[in-house]
């Protein structure tokens, strides 16, 4: 489902020049996995995870997902592979406060191709538990529903993969512990997942762990 | 993106901080307004000038007596073979002979003038014409001569008409008259008698005179009758009743004009261009007074575009990891920058648009104040705004325009944001 060959990415740190983030990073995902990358802060998990988003493209190598090469796609194609072929889920959720849950999940229909009908939002809003809720604005909900909102808005095209950057990082324990249930239950449907995390509970759900240090990745 | 996502951002944007929306256009609004306003004042004022006060025909030229003879090169009086030959010139369709009437004449009107008591003695100066000169204005008769001892058709000046309304008539408490009122008015003329100089030879010939019509090519301090009148007339008092006063060419063009002027000049003549001249200083006088206040709305604009520029960039720093959470969704740079700039082209299209609404009230509010706060003049419109729909249109183009202009820079950093350092509060 994912392939990473020697992917490197470094930022300019001003006056420590080209600081290296990921270092020759070489990552294989089968379709159906639940991966947990863990790593201290810094580490660059959330740079792996942009990049094989296509998020951040300024790297070296090649990363292919859903048997398609991203890397050296142009700016249009790889926007149109983020609307489709992944959902993103970050920690501070990012959900636009003007408008509804339901028109929050329903936001990448806005930039698709085609037009995805109101009832696609409304039912990966009950996948979620929060059918109800689809009218209430992001300032009405709770912070684990909040968060539940953001990943029914990754579903919307039913992605090939969900990449999350600390998804439970602003939650308490209990409501993560939702958010995790919730995670498994939709990689057990066939979802594969990449979490990236300090948190031990969502760890131990995955059914891989990766740990990256001074941006290499240590395969187990 | 399709257009109805890109409606529904821009809207919810939009109404998200509408305080914002209204204060950024402000500027385009003001700036719209004045332009609107001012130039419709220039283009009222002008027509005015060119309609009204100086109504010059551009494809006539009036032809008139060198002031000295060239002997064989010709020149000096306008006699018929003179006509013949301006007649001949290319470019020229038509030619109307002008004869002054040669002899002194006075009215003296004593009886009821249009339900008024009125009792004057006035200095008449006629000149005869060609009577196609005038014919489209006048609504009695031919404009032919109907011989001695009948009424002579005369033609008023619709300026002096004009005058007469707005000065004479409010201080003497007289009535209001218009054209058609005018035609048919009968009056008394002597000619060979005058006020202002010494009794001529000859005896006083008592006519009447009868107000045919009224026309824009009247004689302004005068009135103007049929040439054939002024030719018996002055062949009566044996003066010169064959060279012209002027002869007024009409030309196939106004383009031709120049070429026919010098063609004039060869032939020894002059061009009587006073009219016309005082017509262009007085329209060039407008026109620089309105491109000033032109250019003046057009900075204005300018600076608004500035302001939507400041405002617009402020907006985008604000909505950096939103507009990043629209990338990860997937929006492309495109989308991001139309976004952007559609926002800005609403904006832009509401300021020109209401701009364009409040200079046309205010031209209105003018118009209304005039017609009551001012005293009546000469040549007063009804309206001293002329809006047409390009300048209408002109107004909001300006407005989006000016939006565009300011949305440009902040639309392509929106567009060249790293969705990743956004998303990662690093923007």
């Amino acid at each position: 489902m994912i392939s990473a060959r020697g992917v490197s990415r470094s930022f300019d740190d001003g006056a420590r020049g080209a600081v290296a983030v990921l270092d020759q990073v070489n990552l294989e995902v089968a379709k159906g996995e639940f991966v947990a990358v863990v790593g201290r802060s810094g580490s660059g998990k959330s740079t792996l995870l942009n990049v094989l988003g296509g998020l951040d493209t300024a790297y070296a190598g090649e990363v292919s997902v859903a048997g398609r090469r991203i890397s050296g796609l142009t700016d249009a194609e790889l926007a149109r592979f983020r609307n489709r072929e992944v959902g993103f889920v970050f920690q501070s959720f990012h959900l636009v406060p003007g408008l509804s849950a339901l028109e929050n999940v329903l936001l990448p229909s806005l930039f698709a191709a085609q037009t995805t009908p109101r009832a696609r939002g409304q039912q990966v809003l009950e996948q979620v538990a929060l059918g109800e809720k689809a009218a209430r604005l992001p300032s009405q909900l709770s912070g684990g529903e909040r968060q539940r909102v953001a990943i029914a808005r990754a579903l919307l095209h039913s992605p090939s993969v969900l990449l999350c950057d600390e998804p439970t990082g602003n939650l308490d324990a209990l409501t993560a512990d939702e958010v995790i249930g919730l995670f498994s239950r939709l990689n057990r449907e066939g979802l594969t997942v990449v979490a990236v995390t300090h948190e031990t509970r969502l760890r131990d759900a995955a059914t891989r762990v990766l740990t990256l240090e001074n941006g290499r990745l240590d395969l187990p | 993106m399709k257009l109805a996502s890109l409606q529904r951002l821009v809207r919810l944007n939009v109404a998200r901080d509408i305080r914002g929306a209204l204060s950024s256009t402000f500027g385009v609004t003001v700036g719209v307004a004045a332009l609107v306003f001012f130039v419709a004042l220039g283009l009222g004022v002008g027509a005015i000038i060119r309609e009204k006060v100086f109504p010059v025909d551009a494809r006539l030229v009036e032809v008139v007596p060198s002031q000295l003879s060239l002997g064989l090169l010709g020149g000096g009086k306008i006699d018929q073979a003179a006509v013949d030959r301006l007649t001949a010139l290319p470019g020229v369709t038509e030619a109307y002979r002008k004869m002054n009437v040669r002899v002194p004449a006075v009215t003296v009107y004593d009886g009821d003038f249009f339900g008024r008591k009125l009792r004057m003695g006035l200095e008449i100066i006629a000149v005869g014409v060609d009577p196609a000169l005038v014919k489209a204005d006048v609504q009695i008769g031919d404009f032919s001569d109907p011989g001695p001892g009948q009424p002579i058709p005369a033609v008023a000046a619709s300026r002096l008409l004009e005058i007469y309304n707005k000065t004479f008539a409010p201080a003497r408490s007289l009535p209001q008259l218009s054209g058609s009122m005018l035609a048919g008015f009968m009056f008394p003329i002597d000619f060979n008698r005058s006020f202002v100089t010494a009794a001529p030879a000859g005896p006083i010939v008592s006519a009447q005179g009868q107000v045919v019509g009224v026309s824009d090519r009247g004689l302004l301090a005068g009135i103007t009758v049929p040439l054939a009148v002024a030719m018996r007339i002055n062949r009566a008092a044996n003066v010169d009743a064959e060279s012209f006063t002027a002869v007024t060419l009409r030309v196939k063009e106004p383009s031709a004009v120049p070429r026919i002027v010098t063609a004039v000049k060869g032939m020894g003549f002059r061009v009587d261009d006073q009219e016309r001249r005082m017509a262009e200083n007085a329209g060039a006088a407008v026109a620089i007074t309105t491109s000033a206040m032109a250019l003046l709305s057009v900075l204005i604009c300018i600076l608004a575009a500035f302001n939507i520029a400041h405002a617009l960039s402020a907006s985008v720093r604000a909505r950096e990891r939103e507009l990043a959470v629209m990338r990860a969704v997937g929006a492309s740079k495109r989308d991001v920058f139309s976004l952007v700039f559609a926002e800005a082209l609403l904006l832009g299209a509401f300021g020109g648009l209401v701009g364009t609404v409040l200079a046309i009230a205010a031209a209105a509010a003018v118009d209304f104040a005039s017609s009551r706060a001012l005293p009546e003049f000469p040549f007063k419109p009804e309206s001293f705004f002329i809006a047409p729909w390009w300048l209408l249109l002109a107004g909001v183009t300006l407005g989006v325009v000016a939006a565009m202009a300011g949305a440009f820079l902040p639309a392509r950093r929106a567009a060249q944001l790293d969705p990743a350092r956004a998303l990662a509060g690093q923007g």
